[in-house]
C-alpha cells in the first residue's frame, strides 16, 4: 500500500509536470483561497493581540468617570451639552464610595517641549495624581514618580514617556535636567519603561508626566480631556459602577429620573464592541474564504474529469495489467490532492510574504503554524473533495471499453 | 479439473437493428501447460475470445470457470488479482502507456502487484526487456521504437510477473521472421518451464510452435486439432 502511495505520486506529479500551463491555472483557485484563508485568520490573530496589549493599558477593575461615553448611540448634542467632569470630584467619591480602591484624576493637552536646542512638538501632557501609577500600567525605569507633596504644591517636575526622552536626550541621563514645556521650566525627575502603542495608535511613549496641581496651574480654562479612574475589586465592577453612578449623582445634585449627566466607563465596552465586529469580519471571511475554496474546489473537479476523459486509455490499460479500482481511484485522487496541496503551499508562501509585510508596516501579524497547518490540511481536504467524483468515474471504466476508447 | 473451461460462450453486439456475433456458442477445454494456437479469418472472433479468457470482457452468455471457479462470481478486485498475477497479455494492438519509457510500461504489471518490493521491480523490468532483446531500448518512448520494438515491449510486458497463462494477440504480427522466431523461441521456453500458452495467429509456421490449433469461422469453432508438435 506504501509503494502505491509513492508510485501514484510520481503519476501524479509527472502527469501534472505534461500539462504544467493547465495544473498551474487549476491550481490558482486554491492558491487564491488559501491566500484568502490564512490572511485572515492570521490578521484576526494580530488584530486579537493587539487588542489584548491594548487592553493591558485599561485595568480590568478600573472605572472612568468621563464626560464621554466610549460607545453608545447616544444623541451628540445631548453629550455635547454635559458639563465637563469635576476633578476635585475626586475626593469625595473616595470618602463616599465603598468599593472604591483608589481614586485617580487626569487630564490632558498638547504641548511642545524643548531641551536646549532639540525640541519635541506635539507632546501629550498628562496631569495626573499622584497615584496615578496605582490605576496604570506605567512604570518608572529610571528616576522616580513625583510625590504627593510634590502634587498638591504644584511642583515644576516631570517624568518622560521612553520616546519622548531618547528624542530629548538621545545621549544620556535626563534625570535632573530641566526642559521647557511652552515657556514653563520643568526638572525631570524620572523616565517611564516603554509601553507600546494602545489599539495601534496613540502611544502612551509619546506624553509626559506632570502632577496635575501643577497642570491646573498653568493650563488655565477648560483644556484637555478630565477623567477620574476608580479602582474597584475586579470581581464587584458591576456593583461599584452602580453604586458610583449614584454617587456621583448626588455629588452633582441630578434630580431622580434626569439621565445621568456623566459617563462611567470600562474596558467591558471595549471588549463587547470589540467582540462584536471580530465575528462580523471574522464571519464575513470565512464566507468568502469558503466560497473562493468552493470555485476552486469545482475548477479542481472539472478539471480531474477532463483527466478522467482523457486518460480513458491509460486506465484501460492498468486495469488490464491488473490495477484494482481502488488503486485508480487512489491515483486521481492523490493527483487533485498533488495539485491543491501546491496550491495550498503556493498561497501561504504567499500569505506569509503578505503578513511579514503587513507586521512590519502596519501591526503585529505573524502566520501561526495552527494557522499553515489548517491551511494544508484545508487544501488537502478540498483535493480530496474534489477529486473524489471524477476518480470513482475513471475507477469504475470497464477495462475493455476503456481499452477501445479512441 | 481444467485449467481453463468455456462452456457455450456468446458474445453478442447489438448495432442498430443488426446483431453481431462475434462468438457464437464456443466450447473450449485448456489443461494446464497447454501450448494452443488460435487462427481463423479477420473478424471471426479470435480477439473476442482472448479477451474473455484474459478476464477483461464479459460474455453475453455462457460460463467460463478457471481453475474450476466461475469467472462470473468473482468480484472486481480478484479478477483485477488474476488479471495481474495469473495472467500475461499481449494485446494485438500492444496498448503501451505513451508517454512512459520502456522501463516503466514494463514495470506496470509488477506495481500493481503487491508482493514485489519497489527495489526489485527496475531489475526485473530490464531483466523482461533483455529476454526481448530490448536491454538498448529501456528509456525510449512507444513513439521512439520501431512497430516491432512495441510488440516486444509488450511482450516483455506480459511476461514480467511470470504468469501461469500467457495470452497473445498475435504477438509476431510486426516482426520478421527472424525476430518472429527469436520471440517463439521464447515462448517454447516459457511453455517448456510449465507456463501454459495460448497465442492468435495468421501464420501456420508460428501456429506449429503449438500443440494445439484452434480453428474459428464465424464466432464458431471449426476445428480443433493437435499438431505434429503434440506427442
Ligand atoms: N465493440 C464491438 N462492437 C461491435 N462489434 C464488435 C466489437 N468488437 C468486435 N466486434 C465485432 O466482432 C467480430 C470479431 O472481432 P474480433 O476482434 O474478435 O476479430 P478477430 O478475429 O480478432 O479479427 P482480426 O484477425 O482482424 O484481429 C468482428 O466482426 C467485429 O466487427
Ligand atoms: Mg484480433
Amino acid at each position: 500500500m506504501r509503494s502505491f502511495f509513492w508510485e501514484n505520486l510520481r503519476i501524479a506529479l509527472s502527469e501534472l509536470w505534461g500539462h504544467k500551463t493547465r495544473s498551474i491555472l487549476t491550481g490558482t483557485g486554491i492558491v487564491i483561497g488559501i491566500i484568502a484563508v490564512s490572511l485572515m485568520s492570521t490578521l484576526i490573530n494580530g488584530v486579537d493581540t493587539l487588542f489584548e496589549d491594548s487592553m493591558k493599558f485599561l485595568g480590568r477593575g478600573n472605572l472612568y468617570i468621563e464626560k464621554w461615553p466610549w460607545f453608545g448611540d447616544e444623541d451628540w448634542w445631548t453629550l455635547r451639552n454635559r458639563p465637563e467632569i469635576e476633578l476635585d470630584m475626586a475626593d469625595d467619591i473616595k470618602e463616599r464610595s465603598e468599593y472604591a480602591l483608589v481614586v485617580a484624576a487626569e487630564r490632558g493637552r498638547s504641548a511642545n517641549l524643548s531641551y536646549q536646542d532639540l525640541s519635541a512638538e506635539n507632546i501629550f501632557i498628562h496631569g495626573v495624581t499622584a497615584n496615578y501609577p496605582e490605576v496604570s500600567t506605567v512604570d518608572v525605569e529610571f528616576g522616580r514618580f513625583f510625590t504627593e507633596s510634590e502634587d498638591r504644591t504644584g511642583a515644576q517636575v516631570v517624568l518622560l514617556g521612553s520616546e519622548v526622552a531618547k528624542n530629548l536626550f538621545p545621549q544620556g541621563n535626563p534625570v535632573d535636567k530641566m526642559i521647557f514645556a511652552g515657556s514653563k521650566r520643568f526638572r525631570v525627575i524620572g523616565v517611564l519603561a516603554e509601553m507600546g502603542k494602545f489599539m495601534g495608535s496613540f502611544s502612551n511613549d509619546t506624553q509626559v508626566l506632570i502632577p496635575l496641581a501643577t497642570f491646573n496651574k498653568i493650563f488655565h480654562g477648560p483644556w484637555g480631556k478630565r477623567t477620574i479612574t476608580v479602582k474597584v475589586p475586579e470581581d464587584r465592577v458591576d456593583e461599584a459602577k452602580e453604586e458610583l453612578r449614584g454617587v456621583i449623582r448626588v455629588l452633582r445634585g441630578q434630580k431622580p429620573g434626569e439621565k445621568d449627566n456623566f459617563a462611567v466607563n470600562q474596558q467591558n465596552a471595549f471588549r463587547q464592541t470589540y467582540q462584536g465586529i471580530k465575528l462580523a469580519i471574522g464571519g464575513t471571511g470565512m464566507v468568502i474564504t469558503a466560497l473562493s475554496l468552493l470555485v476552486g474546489g469545482i475548477g479542481i473537479a472539472n478539471i480531474m474529469f477532463v483527466s478522467v476523459k482523457e486518460r480513458t486509455r491509460e486506465i484501460g490499460i492498468r486495469k488490464a495489467l491488473g490495477a484494482t479500482k481502488g488503486q485508480i481511484q487512489g491515483q486521481f485522487l492523490i493527483e487533485a490532492m498533488v495539485i491543491t496541496a501546491s496550491g495550498g503551499l503556493v498561497g501561504l508562501i504567499i500569505s506569509t510574504l503578505i503578513s511579514l509585510a503587513i507586521s512590519k508596516f502596519i501591526f503585529p501579524a505573524n502566520m501561526s503554524f495552527g494557522v499553515a497547518f489548517m491551511a494544508i490540511g484545508l487544501s488537502i481536504a478540498v483535493g480530496l473533495f474534489a477529486g473524489l467524483a471524477p476518480a470513482r468515474k475513471g475507477a469504475k471504466l470497464d477495462p475493455i471499453e476503456a481499452l477501445r476508447y479512441e | 479439473m481444467s485449467l481453463i473451461q468455456v462452456k457455450d460462450l456468446y458474445k453478442i453486439y447489438q448495432m442498430g437493428n443488426t446483431e453481431v456475433r462475434a462468438l457464437d456458442g464456443v466450447s473450449l477445454s485448456i489443461e494446464q501447460n497447454e501450448y494452443i494456437s488460435i487462427m481463423g479469418p479477420s473478424g471471426s472472433g479470435k480477439s473476442t475470445l482472448m479477451n474473455l479468457l484474459g478476464c477483461l470482457d464479459t460474455p453475453t452468455n455462457g460460463e467460463f470457470f478457471m481453475d474450476g471457479i466461475n469467472v462470473a462470481t468473482m468480484g472486481d478486485d480478484e479478477l483485477a488479482h488474476i488479471r495481474n498475477k495469473k495472467i500475461g497479455f499481449v494485446f494485438q494492438t500492444f496498448n503501451l502507456l505513451p508517454k512512459s519509457t520502456s522501463l516503466r510500461n514494463v514495470e506496470l504489471p509488477l506495481i500493481y502487484n503487491g508482493a514485489i518490493k519497489a527495489a526489485d521491480r527496475k531489475g526485473m523490468a530490464i531483466q523482461a526487456l533483455e529476454r526481448v532483446r530490448l536491454g538498448d531500448r529501456i528509456h525510449h518512448k512507444p513513439n521512439e521504437l520501431s512497430g516491432g520494438q512495441r510488440q516486444r515491449v509488450a511482450v516483455a510486458r506480459a511476461l514480467v510477473n511470470n504468469p501461469a497463462i500467457i495470452l497473445a494477440d498475435e504477438p509476431t504480427g510486426n516482426l520478421d521472421s527472424k525476430t518472429g522466431e527469436e520471440i517463439m523461441a521464447l515462448f517454447d521456453e516459457l511453455h517448456k518451464q510449465g507456463n501454459t500458452i495460448i497465442l492468435v495467429t495468421h501464420e501456420e509456421h508460428i501456429a506449429e510452435h503449438a500443440h494445439r490449433v484452434v480453428r474459428l469461422l464465424d464466432g464458431k469453432i471449426a476445428s480443433d486439432d493437435l499438431t505434429s508438435r503434440a506427442r
